[in-house]
């Protein structure tokens, strides 16, 4: 992968092999494959079995090529291209073999091993079928064995048709190698190879992730995601996009048929390389054409206190003068609006600008508050800029030690969770710091599973081994950094043993740890929301920064400190200055140039107070200090900790608005709702964990919804500010203009050749600048690098005799947050769709919970039903639950205990206790 | 990662090596007789059952390739088949991605090429090579086609005697063969399935070690015929040519050039192997049937060959292969630089050499010179040395022989070619300088040596051996007339001299150096193409009834091998090495045979292959 990185794009700079290919002389770099150099030299040799970075087995001979000076054929997709080769392409010999090796395959696969091919799903798209005919076989000549052996259909979206299989062995490289699944593989190897895909009755326990990389991989009709009988490859158009889920920023075409979309498609983006998971491939589009859609404005009738069908324009009349009159009598401080993490930048610019300019207010947040607030408050401080440091791909192929702390990307963020499995199995070392044995764990070299919210005296007790076993970079420290004796000075307590009396781990596995991480040439830290989501979360994000600054991992490949973001698009929400302090670009509102240009530029005054953050808009909701608020799509009734607290603070507000695609419990509360447009309807941009700006694009258009922008504009108008109407591009320019670090970046250079599909990660300073993949290098944002200094302290609330138990919330790989997306996909549902809490097996016996039995959960705050799933996953005195299924949503039991610095709630803490129904 | 185990990857892999062992035996009992197209399919078959699955040319082309050859053994093919299976056998062979597809590809066209022949025959004709069939194997094997089952029976039975008497219908020298036969016959023995083949030489061994073969009565003479038959070499040929002609009534002379008869038996094979007296207990019984008139020291030249032609109503000439080959070394003419047949031959008429304290190198990897660097341990040499240019698995003699001279103090310099021969200043020799050789590529198929980079090597030398073949003294025999090709006469199958009627040639001299069996094989087929000749067609009588076959014994059991004296004893005298069977192991080793001659393919017709 060329230019994902800056050093990887060094290397493959490197021409290295010279060879003559047909004739025409070429170089490719060291280690390229006679392929590549055909491909080089404009020779095109056909391929079957070979997939690019999945399988390169050389098993169906089709790619066979002459070399000069040897007696046999080579394949050319798995021979390496050596100095002074002499290759042919295609002689006599050859196309005599490929004929006689396409007919071998065509034998064993016969003309009518599904009712001949025109029954076949894959008609039209079959591989088999174009490299038949490319190499010219149309029928074959050996007599096949009549086969009819059973489907493989029990998965709710994948099948297996083993009558189709060519034994290729390209879905066994998917799963195994680029996905690291492990659960398909060959069996009966020999003679009778065949392919053992687990989507027969037992697909349930097979470990089987329903990723369907296998089957994009397959070339046949054997392989199939069942939709694929929908639609014929010549009925439909391929929409190249962003998916909506994670923040990977995996890239896809929506495969849309009649104005629908019917199917997804991988695309070699450079985050996902060809990967999706079961959510990006299976989940990403049912809800868009679900019947659960809003597809015109609802207004509540304040007699009947029911939400009814209004027009929009009596529904944007009725916001525009409800928040007007709020603003007139009580300013903009009684106004607030969440921005949706989901939504694209221009969606979310538009919001803000909305808000400053007509609600008057610097009361705009967005969901990184209940998730990735203390990164970016935490890496701003220390380093100056709070996004990860360093591409996904250049974690995955260029560290020699990963540090996963609090991150569960298996789940999460499954494509990159595929990236660190398969960067573990061909030599990475990983350390794992998590509460429970995440699928990771097993794969780990060390796995401290620590107690919840002890982090900061996790990563101060490695600072502190760092620096007693010399293995600090002591050039770089007094290079880079400042501040670093009074960091010594602090975490000189922080032995081994007061840590692992803390953390609940053992000393020794602490100083391993650490050593490992310090002795690695280049090791990256990357965490997820165990850091964050902690009244200590700041401080923690600030103690892992400590850790890379001593050891000089920063500003280089396959280092630095790195914060998976939650959501698609929850880095561009806080990028495009949904935040109570920044503009775009985290310009701080304080910063009195910066206001003015912003001032200018718009052509009105902005307060200039700094607002308040989300989560703390819900006290101030109850004690009415704040009296209206719009909701940009988000749920915060299923999200936010202490559910109860939550409905109260609505139910005091005057006005509530909600724009979203469904009618969510939150906008159950409202008093307009307004139908907007999901991903798959509206041009834009994501930018994704790694700061890279991607496209989505329009591919269908479901009546009655609007567009978000065209939302705001119209309100912005009707409450007093000429707001130009402007496309997603326009608005793109102007935060462009706006935004230094946003300069370089357009949809029309988005779409370029020039980009090629990759993005650019900001900073993009200019229209030529080429983005920055790795941050850091040299100088960091804020120039020296600081430490933070905060000590260790528990979380808000633990247990005690009343709520013995620890409860920590997390999400499964199945679901989104509030599933108002994944809910809609009955399969994703149909794999798991309750709510479930998991205890510890000690816990469990002692509780009389058995295994798959209800319980009772309960906090100080609400109580819930759920299902027990015993094991040994957390330890003992400690429980788990997702927050995604509302038969039993966690949040009613969490607590709103914020963050001492940037107030995101402490989800990953709170007691509970938990019996038997 | 998951936790190590030293279980095998699979519980299988443990558990199929003592298959593969029974597998490879059913290879190695292969029986004669057997179509090579039906093994080349055999082959196919198994080549495509073991393929890991990866690669469609093997994986898909070898089952496809081995039904056509099927096609082809069954005699359903045509040249359109042929075709097909020459195409995708080049492509496996050119597109396989390791040895398992290529190989097999790759033996399927050298098969096609080897057996055209066989190929032809299932194309065109629609059957098999004429003969094609199976017979019992170790009947079939020897060359004199002894009935083998039927004396293993007898012995097992205690009927010596009787053995002797069934041996001698087809072989008249069953302590020569009981002593130093080769025996061609265990080869194949069916016995192999099941554990190994039988001890064949060491049952006939026990039968004329419990009973001398010159105790046993001959047959009767037919009643004479009047016609006299001469006979040119007494060794194994010639004697077995005399034998049965004079049973079949002919008046036989033997010419001999040496002193004594027995040929190579005497005069190549030291005594230590075969002691005189048991070759003497043979000839004593070949020469008891009466009407055989030997001329020994009576060396046969052109004008004495014109002669006995004009004389004799048929001739057989039986010379053997008595010449040693010479190296064209610098110094190969030098004092101490002796031809092995030179030395063995001395020792035939009892002129012993004495190599005290001397340092001996042969040269060499045959029996020859086996049998010479034994002969030196045994005359004294303080140091013997076999200077060799393969590796020791590469030494055509056979593998007990070269592993005896190793445990009687023999030293093996192998991968040593000569180079020259260094001497004194008196001109004897001193040293053979030997080229370092390192094995390389099979040619012909036997890995070759080439000069491998090193120094000379210097092997001090009193005495050096050359054992590096035989020649045949052909050249009075073709001024007389008789034709020779490479140093050999020419025969046909029949083992007529072309154009000259009645002159019959066979042999070491017509074969080139072998075996004694061979040349017993040769002389029997003689001696009865000769009677044909002269008109008649005698059948000899045997008269040995064959005990009833028991049930097979089909418990795996161990092969009863014959022990020898201790090295350090046998190696101070030419007495012979070999002790006998004990009576419980002759019985034990005779139970296991599967009387082949009545079960399978033996009790069928045409299922042996013997002469009346």
């Amino acid at each position: 992968m060329s230019n994902v990185c800056a050093n990887s794009s060094l290397i493959a700079d490197e021409q290295a092999i010279s060879l003559v290919v047909d004739g025409v002389s070429v170089s490719v770099p060291k280690g390229a494959t006679i392929l590549d150099a055909a491909e080089k030299a404009g020779a095109h040799v056909p391929t079957l079995c070979f997939l690019k970075e999945r399988s390169a087995i050389s098993s169906c001979r089709i790619c066979m090529v002459e070399v000069e000076g040897e007696d046999a054929p080579v394949p050319a997709c798995s021979t390496v291209a050596k100095e002074g080769m002499v290759i042919t392409t295609a002689s006599e010999r050859l196309v005599a073999y490929r004929k006689l090796a396409m007919d071998l395959i065509l034998s064993d696969h016969g003309l009518d091993s599904t009712n001949y091919c025109f029954s076949c799903k894959k008609n039209g798209a079959c591989e088999l079928q174009a490299v038949a005919r490319e190499v010219g076989v149309q029928h074959p000549s050996f007599g096949g064995a009549e086969k009819r052996k059973p489907v493989f259909d029990s998965n709710p979206f994948i099948s297996f048709d083993p009558n189709l299989c060519i034994r290729c062995q390209r879905c066994v490289g998917a799963c195994n190698n680029a996905a690291g699944n492990h659960s398909l593989h060959t069996a009966k190897r020999g003679l009778r190879t065949s392919i053992e895909a687990p989507f027969g009755p037992n697909w349930k326990t097979s470990g089987c992730e329903s990723c369907g990389n296998c089957v994009q991989a397959c070339p046949t009709g054997a392989l199939t995601m069942k939709r694929r009988e929908e639609y014929r490859e010549w009925e439909v158009e391929r929409v190249l996009t962003t998916c909506p889920h994670c923040a990977t920023g995996c890239q896809y075409n929506l495969i849309v048929k009649n104005g629908k979309i019917v199917d997804t498609e991988a695309v070699d983006g450079p985050s996902n390389h060809g990967l999706l998971c079961v959510k990006g491939r299976s989940g990403s589009f049912d809800f868009v054409h679900s019947e659960e859609r809003l597809t015109t404005p609802l207004i509540r009738n304040s007699e009947t206190g029911q939400l009814e069908p209004a027009t929009w324009d009596e529904a944007l009349d009725l916001v525009a003068a409800k928040m007007g009159s709020l603003r007139d009598e009580f300013g903009g401080h009684a106004l607030a609006a969440f921005a949706c993490a989901r939504s694209a930048n221009e969606d979310i610019y538009m919001l803000q600008k909305m808000a400053r300019t007509v609600f008057k207010t610097n009361n705009i947040d967005n969901c990184a508050r209940v998730c990735h607030g203390p990164s970016v408050a935490g890496l701003a401080q220390t380093l100056g800029s709070g996004a990860m440091t360093n591409p996904i791909t250049d974690i995955a192929r260029n560290a020699d030690v990963i540090m996963l702390v609090g991150s569960n990307p298996e789940e999460a963020h499954p494509v990159i969770g595929m990236q660190i499995r398969h960067a573990v199995e061909t030599g990475t070392k990983l350390i794992v710091v998590d509460p429970r044995n995440i699928g990771l764990s097993a794969k780990a070299d060390i796995h401290l599973k620590l107690h919840p919210g002890t982090n900061v005296a996790f990563a101060n007790g490695v600072a502190r081994v760092l620096i007693h076993e010399g293995l600090i970079d002591e050039a770089f420290i007094a290079e880079r950094s400042e501040g670093f004796e009074d960091f010594k000075a602090m975490v000189e307590k922080y032995t081994p043993e007061y840590v692992a009396e803390i953390c609940g781990i053992d000393a020794c596995d602490l100083v391993a740890a650490a050593k490992l991480y310090g002795e690695a040439g280049a090791a990256a830290i990357v965490y997820c929301l165990g850091v964050t989501e902690h009244t200590s979360g700041t401080e923690g994000v600030m103690a892992l920064s400590n850790l890379a600054m001593i050891t000089g991992n920063f500003g280089k490949p396959g280092t630095g400190v790195n914060p998976i973001r939650g959501q698609n698009n929850v880095q561009g929400a806080c990028d495009m200055g949904a935040t109570p302090g920044d503009f775009p670009g985290y310009q701080k509102l304080a910063n009195a140039e910066v206001m003015k240009r912003f001032e200018d530029h718009w052509g009105v005054e902005i307060p200039k107070w700094r607002g308040t953050y989300a989560t703390e808009c819900f006290p101030k909701m109850i004690s009415g200090d704040i009296k209206g608020l719009f909701i940009f799509g988000e749920d915060p009734v299923r999200t936010d900790p202490d559910t109860s607290h939550v409905v109260k603070a609505l139910e005091a507000l005057d006005f509530l608005v909600v724009d979203d695609l469904f009618l969510t419990e939150t906008a159950k509360f409202a008093d307009v709702v307004l139908p907007g447009r999901s991903y798959a309807e509206k041009e834009g941009t994501f930018s994704n964990t790694e700061r890279r700006v991607q496209r989505i694009r329009t591919a269908v258009t479901i009546p009655g919804t609007r567009l978000d922008t065209d939302i705001f504009i119209d309100l912005m108008n009707r409450m007093g500010y000429a707001q130009p109407q402007l496309t997603s591009a326009q608005i793109m320019d102007e935060i462009a203009e706006l935004t230094p670090s946003f300069h370089g970046i357009s949809h029309e250079r988005l779409d370029s050749e020039e980009v090629a599909g990759r993005g650019l990660q900001w900073p993009c300073l200019d229209k030529d600048h080429p983005g920055t993949p790795i941050m850091h290098v040299g100088a960091f944002t804020r120039g020296l690098g600081i430490y933070s200094l905060a000590d260790y302290i528990p979380s808000a609330e633990l247990p005690d005799e009343e709520f013995p138990l620890m409860l920590t919330t997390g999400r499964i790989l199945y679901h989104y947050n509030a599933t108002a997306m994944t809910d809609k996909t009955p399969g994703l549902n149909e794999i798991c769709g309750h709510s479930f809490i998991e205890v510890n097996s000690v816990d469990a016996e002692r509780l009389g919970i058995s295994d798959g039995g209800r319980v009772r959960v309960e906090s100080r705050r609400g109580s819930i039903e759920s299902v027990a799933r015993v094991s040994d996953k957390t330890n003992p005195g400690e429980t788990w639950m997702p927050f995604h299924f509302q038969d039993g949503n966690a949040n009613w039991l969490t607590d709103a205990a914020l963050d001492r610095i940037c107030s995101t709630p402490e989800y990953k803490v709170c007691a509970v206790r938990v019996s038997a129904l | 990662m998951s936790a190590l185990s030293i279980e095998p990857k699979t519980a299988a892999d443990a558990k199929v090596e003592s298959y593969l062992k029974r597998f490879e035996r059913r290879v190695e009992a292969a029986p004669p007789g057997q179509c090579p197209l039906t093994t080349v399919a055999s082959f196919l078959e198994t080549g495509a059952n073991q393929t890991c699955g990866k690669c469609v040319p093997c994986r898909d082309g070898l089952p496809k390739l081995s039904e056509l050859m099927r096609e082809l053994a069954n005699c359903q093919a045509n040249n359109e088949t042929l075709g097909t299976m020459c195409a995708l056998a080049q492509m496996i062979r050119d597109a396989s991605d390791c040895a398992v597809g290529y190989e097999a590809a790759q033996a399927t066209l050298d098969a096609l090429d080897t057996f055209s022949e066989e190929v032809e025959a299932h194309l065109v004709g629609h059957s098999c090579t004429q003969g094609m069939g199976q017979s019992v194997p170790c009947e079939t094997l020897c060359p004199a086609h002894v009935n083998v089952p039927g004396y293993i029976a007898l012995v097992g039975e205690g009927r010596y005697a009787d053995a002797i008497k069934l041996i001698r219908k087809d072989n008249p020298f069953p302590t020569a063969c009981a002593l130093v036969c080769e025996h061609p016959c265990e080869k194949r023995c069916r016995r192999i399935l099941i554990d190994a083949p039988l001890n064949i030489r060491g049952i006939k061994k026990m039968a004329v070690d419990q009973v001398a073969a010159d105790s046993v009565a001959t047959p009767e003479r037919l009643p004479d015929s009047g016609k006299r038959i001469a006979v040119v070499g007494g060794g194994p040929s010639g004697l077995t040519c005399a034998y049965y002609a004079a049973l079949m009534g002919h008046s036989v002379t033997v010419f001999e050039a040496n002193h004594s008869l027995g040929g190579m038996m005497r005069y190549g094979i030291p005594a230590y192997r075969f002691p005189r007296e048991r070759l003497d207990e043979d000839i004593r019984a070949i020469l008891s049937v009466g009407n055989i008139e030997v001329k020994c020291d009576t060396r046969i030249d052109a004008v004495a060959m014109a002669k006995i032609n004009d004389e004799f109503d048929a001739v057989y000439v039986a010379i053997g292969a008595q010449l040693g080959k010479t190296l064209k070394l610098e110094n190969g003419d030098a004092e101490g630089v002796v031809s092995a047949v030179d030395l063995l031959q001395k020792i035939g008429d009892g002129d012993y050499p004495d190599f005290s304290g001397k340092k001996v190198v042969v040269v060499g990897g045959g029996n020859v010179a086996m049998d010479c660097a034994r002969t030196s341990v045994r005359a004294g040499a303080s140091e013997v040395t076999v200077a060799y240019r393969r590796r020791q698995s590469d030494m055509t003699a056979l593998v007990e022989e070269v592993e005896a001279a190793v445990v009687e103090g023999v030293e093996m310099a192998v991968l040593e070619a000569p180079a020259r021969v260094e001497v004194d200043e008196s001109g004897h020799c001193s040293a053979l300088i030997t080229q370092p050789q390192m094995i390389g590529a099979v040619k012909r198929g036997r890995p070759a040596p080439v000069a491998a980079k090193k120094p000379e090597r210097r092997i001090e030398a009193d005495v050096i051996l050359i054992a590096v073949g035989q020649d045949i003294d052909v050249d009075p025999f073709v001024d007389f007339g008789m034709h020779a090709e490479r140093g050999s006469f020419i025969a046909n199958g029949q083992l007529e001299s072309p154009d000259l009627p009645g002159v019959y040639v066979g042999g070491d001299c017509q074969s080139g150096p072998a075996t004694v069996i061979k040349a017993i094989g040769a002389g029997k087929v003689a001696a009865r193409n000769i009677d044909e000749y002269l008109g008649y067609h005698h059948t000899l009588s045997c008269d040995v009834a064959l005990p009833e076959p028991k049930q097979n014994d089909r418990m795996p059991k161990g092969r009863v091998e014959i022990a020898e004296r201790p090295a350090r004893e046998r190696k101070n005298d030419f007495l012979g090495v070999e002790y006998g069977m004990s009576l419980e192991e002759a019985e034990q080793e005779c139970g296991r045979c599967l009387r082949c001659d009545c079960f399978g393919a033996g009790c069928q017709v045409d299922g042996r292959f013997q002469y009346v």
